[in-house]
């Protein structure tokens, strides 16, 4: 990852400066044309033209079933901005974005730093990790549910052993967001914890030999060589899991399916919940670009935190 | 990158594997997608049907499925169970409005005003029906009216599954309320219903002797609540665009009665439906307020029991009720030959709907419930009757089983069944809500432009 | 990929053995979920649906498997999931590539304003556009067909933005003496370039794939007909009418991930090297 994002700034120079020298620009065109058509249209088709008819859709009163698609000006946006269910929605979006990135961050982390000291059994190690990134939300979901099941499921028989009462894990609303939070760090750790091994192997050897003619101990190696040398991956690691998690959905509609989803239903459910069970298309549409603004919000932000320390070191 | 020479062998395989699979799945893939898709078209006789049913239900409509589809029958149907509720009905709304949806679908019957306007269903044949012998006559007026709108029959009800009264018969034996047939006294005001319940409480040992659960359950609490105000003569009517149509007082004193009745005495005033159902499938309590579908789960919990209309206390007989209905969905390409066989499967499962009175419903069609036949099987026959007086949801396209409109009711009255006061100011929120929503257009038509 | 065994000289034995304490208990934590369903899958209905342990009381058994597989339903969802996920795959890496080697190599007007835009792109959720996408599959009759599964999946604007980078390392040198000798823009992409980019197209290829298999959210949008669901779909659509079945459930969630475990065992490494190297395009 880290060779595939720094090495391309330098690179791309180059390469510009090599294809000045091949040939005459007229028939080139015409080559490139071809060689990107066949992208350019599915992009056209199904990224720009949907991008660009969602934006129209989010002003009419279009219905799933092909009825309606009246002008309604601003009317879906007003409603948005005014509807407490999409600002609980936002703020359970941002809620669990928080709570699920920090173990995934910080858990990846420790798994990467311990995997990496060479230990034996090194490809079982990456498949217990990595191995729930593998399923399908749907395999992850029945799984937990059964894991979480208040009467016969594994996690309350731990608790029982512990001595500590049975929890609903997915029925109480005060506690179900967490049993979804639980169920996504299993699932997708393995993803950031590849992630950081191969940036800890990325580090050049010569550091921790200067270091160990210094005499540093094995923690001053980490605090002074490892973590520091990890920084621009944790940034950037920090910035998809965000990403990510503000995508939540799959796992959260699927566990929690007849349980009343208050307190635990992310933006995309409710766009998909506005949009395919309650038929208003228009609606619908107008909450995505509210969540689309939200996701450039924070890209942006990100992006403009990652220069600066780009700019900086 | 630097591996690259020593992996290029087996890397090499792997891409040369998934182009080749790849070619292969474009150009055999896309024959055997045409296979998958043409399973239905290959097999020109099987019909696709969709329904909600599951746990003993979904058993029984199995066991009537293999017979109608055994017994040298001109079609074979492939049944697919989907998630109960919402997912269900989504998910039918998104395959009529794709064009491709199954031949035949279960709903409830309370659902079709919010689903046939944006054009989801196509309406039944009364001729072609008629012929199959299913006509308007052979159901009980309510529950064939509830399938139509305008003119048109959107839906052909199964069965009707109404709210009664389950009572332990050595329990109110004991405490004397039965009559010499065994039956539970007659009682026609709330006091006398009352009383009845103190006298069974009598024989209980302490624990409340009716069980209602409740909590956090909207469609329940709207059950109990609509047989009561419907038994007092009154209709409620959401007119589309318009204003809630609700009599207070009577709502209130509907209500009241709830309240009186969940005073931690006569019953448990805070329960959820699982534990008021084991109370009395525990056979700790005499008397349940519950649906006929539970009747399976009760008489497989060994207690002894029988089963009632809830007693008429306000003057008029009425119990709330939904059906199971047979819809259409919409489809952009009919074929004939397949709809053909749909109407004759259909006729086939009303005819053998003996069956799905095992599992507690009331069938609706007429020639069986009055059959011989179904005059022995107890206890269904005790609680028949109640297919002459059933109340469905208020008419509009938010209310229905499993809807929202269930929800939003419970959430404005659960408090005052928690804690006994403030009925009046529960039925104003709950007017306002269902004000709200008459004010929104019905979003499968958005524009009011539909007729049937 | 270096392992570094011999980098840390001054740790001894206890802190090896402590670490490789800690590690194992998490490794173990990881792996306990899952070899959990699938004990569940190897143990009778009743023993599932009660508190036993590792073993029911009954034993093993492949009766959950046995049931699930006579259903037809879980092989054609398979089988679905196995093809269009190939189309996919095959479909983005191709148009992917080729867009990409235009970016790397090809001089045009406008090629860095477009190439902008596709990286820009790379922002926008799909969870956006279902409600347009669900619109246009409406309009174009793709709704419960194969097509309208697969083609708004082939759009991946990170993949040509990674195989660009990785194209602009390639040297230009070996495709210019090709050039000289009258070879044509495809012929040099098909016969040189992409000979030296099958590790990244490997990568790319599984990590599509494997987005593909586990796709849920659009699948679940476009496909309504049980005949055309992909695993993970119509596991989660379609119920047993005579209620939950746990030993099932659990023998169909170990189906399901059979094949992407058995892939991860062979593959292990060009996998952990696909998601580092692709890593950017998320997930």
């Amino acid at each position: 990852m880290t060779a595939a994002v720094e090495r391309p700034l330098v690179r791309t120079a180059a390469s510009r400066a090599r294809t000045a020298t091949t040939t005459g620009p007229s028939r080139e065109g015409l080559v490139s044309w071809g060689f990107l058509a066949p992208f350019l249209v599915a992009f056209a088709l199904f990224l720009v033209w949907p991008l660009v008819h969602g934006l129209y859709l989010s002003v009419t009163n279009q219905s799933l079933t092909g009825a309606g698609g009246s002008w309604v000006g601003l009317d879906n946006y007003r409603e948005a901005l005014t509807d407490p269910t999409m600002w609980r929605a936002l703020r359970t979006t941002v809620w669990f974005t928080v709570v699920s990135t920090i173990p995934l961050v910080i858990l990846a982390l420790v798994m990467a730093l311990l995997v990496h000291r060479g230990l034996p059994g090194q490809w079982l190690w990456r498949l217990s990790f990595f191995m729930p990134f593998l399923l399908a939300s749907t395999v992850v979901s029945q799984i937990w549910v059964w894991i979480f099941n208040p009467d016969i499921g594994a996690a309350n028989s731990v608790l029982g052993a512990l001595g500590i009462e049975p929890i609903a894990w997915l029925q109480d609303p005060a506690v179900n967001l967490y049993a979804i939070v639980i169920a996504t760090v299993w699932w997708t750790v393995g993803f950031n914890f590849l992630l950081y091994l191969a940036a800890l192997q990325n580090i050049p050897d010569q550091l921790y030999e200067a270091a160990a003619i210094d005499g540093a101990g094995p923690w001053r190696r980490l605090t002074s060589i490892t973590l520091p040398q990890l920084w621009p991956a944790t940034i950037l690691i920090v910035m998809l899991q965000v990403l990510a998690s503000l995508k939540l959905f799959d796992q959260a509609y699927q566990m929690l399916i007849g349980v009343s989803t208050d307190t635990t239903r992310p933006i995309v459910q409710y766009i998909y919940e506005s949009g395919f069970v309650g038929y208003r298309f228009g609606y619908s549409a107008a909450i995505s670009y509210v969540f689309f603004a939200l996701i450039v919000v924070v890209g942006v932000f990100q992006m403009t935190a990652m220069n600066r320390r780009r700019n900086l070191s | 990158m630097a591996r690259r020479s020593t992996m290029l062998s087996r890397r090499g395989l792997l891409t040369g594997a998934a182009a080749i699979g790849g070619a292969a799945a474009l150009s055999g893939g896309l024959s055997a997608c045409g296979a998958a898709g043409a399973a239905s078209a290959a097999d020109p006789d099987q019909i696709q049907f969709w329904t909600l049913l599951s746990g003993g239900d979904g058993g029984t409509m199995a066991d009537m499925v293999a017979k109608a589809t055994g017994s040298g029958a001109a079609y074979d149907v492939k049944t697919t169970t989907l998630v109960w509720g919402e997912p269900y009905y989504t998910k039918l709304a998104m395959a009529a409005t794709g064009g491709r949806p199954p031949e035949l679908a279960i709903m409830h019957a309370s659902r079709v005003p919010g689903y046939a306007p944006g054009g989801l269903l196509d309406t039944w044949d009364v001729g072609r029906l008629a012929e199959l012998g299913v006509s308007q006559d052979d159901f009980p007026e309510e529950i064939w009216k509830k399938g139509m709108i305008g003119d048109k029959v959107f839906a052909v009800a199964l069965d009707a599954h109404p709210t009664v009264l389950m009572f332990n018969p050595e329990i109110c034996d004991k405490a004397g309320v039965l009559d010499s047939d065994g039956r539970l006294r007659k009682t026609e005001s709330p006091e006398e219903f009352i009383d009845l319940v103190s006298q069974v409480g009598g024989q209980t040992k302490g624990t409340p002797p009716l069980s209602y659960g409740y909590l956090g359950d909207g469609s329940q609490m709207f059950r109990l609540f609509y047989t009561f105000y419907t038994q007092h003569g009154a209709a409620m009517t959401f007119p589309e665009g318009g204003k809630a149509e609700i009599d207070d007082d009577i709502a209130v004193e509907s209500l009241q009665l709830m309240q009186r009745l969940l005073d931690g005495k006569l019953a448990v005033q805070r329960n959820d439906y699982a534990a008021a159902l084991a109370e009395f499938a525990t056979g700790r309590s005499g008397l349940l307020f519950t649906g006929v579908w539970e009747l399976r789960s009760v008489k497989e919990a060994g207690v002894p029991f029988d089963m009632t209309a809830i007693p008429t206390l306000f003057g008029t007989p009425a119990a709330y009720a939904d059906s199971h209905a047979f819809v259409l969905p919409h489809q952009n390409e009919v074929d004939e030959h397949r709809r053909d066989l749909t109407y004759r499967f259909v006729a086939d499962l009303l005819k053998g709907s003996y069956e799905w009175a095992t599992a507690g419903h009331v069938p609706a069609y007429l020639p069986v419930t009055q059959s011989p036949e179904y005059a022995k099987l107890t206890p269904q026959s005790h609680y028949a009757d109640v297919a002459e007086r059933v109340n469905y949801d208020p008419a509009a396209w938010f209310t229905g089983s499993a809807s929202n409109f269930h929800s939003g009711f419970g959430n404005a009255i659960q408090p005052a069944l928690m804690t006994g006061k403030g009925a009046p100011g529960a039925i104003d929120a709950f007017r306002a809500r269902v004000d709200r929503l008459l004010k929104t257009q019905n979003p499968v038509d958005p524009d009011g432009t539909w007729k049937p | 990929m270096r392992s570094r065994q011999t980098r840390s000289p001054g740790e001894k034995g206890a802190g090896r053995v402590v670490a490789f304490v800690v590690l194992a208990l998490m490794a173990v934590g990881w792996l306990m979920p899952f070899l959990w369903a699938v004990a569940t899958a190897f143990k009778t209905e009743t023993d599932a649906a009660s508190e036993s342990g590792w073993i029911g009381g009954d034993g093993l058994t492949t009766e959950a498997f046995r049931e699930m597989l006579s259903n037809g339903n879980v092989w054609i969802w398979a089988l679905n999931s196995l093809w269009t996920s190939l189309v996919i795959t095959v479909l983005t890496v191709t148009i992917s590539a080729l867009a990409a080697y235009a970016f790397s190599r090809l001089r045009f007007p406008g090629r860095r304003w477009l190439f902008a835009v596709i990286v820009a792109a790379i922002i926008i959720p799909p969870q956006v556009l279902i409600i347009p996408l669900f619109y246009e599959m409406l309009t174009f009759d793709l709704i419960d067909t194969p097509w309208g599964l697969i083609l708004p999946q082939i759009v991946a604007p990170a993949m040509v933005f990674i195989l660009k980078q990785f194209f602009d390392g390639v040297p230009i040198e070996l495709e210019d003496a090709a050039r000289v000798d009258g070879a044509g823009r495809l012929r040099v992409f098909w016969s040189i370039v992409l000979p030296l980019s099958r590790p990244v197209m490997a990568a790319v290829a599984i990590f599509v794939f494997i987005n593909a298999w586990n796709n849920f959210l659009w699948p679940f949008l476009v496909i309504n007909d049980t005949n055309l669901m992909t695993l993970p779909t119509g596991l989660q659509t379609v119920i047993d009418a005579h209620g939950i079945q746990y030993a099932q459930t659990m023998a169909q969630a170990v189906l399901a991930a059979l094949p992407l475990i058995v892939v991860f065992l062979f593959f292990q490494r060009q996998i952990v090297k696909g998601v580092a190297t692709t890593g950017f395009g998320g997930r």
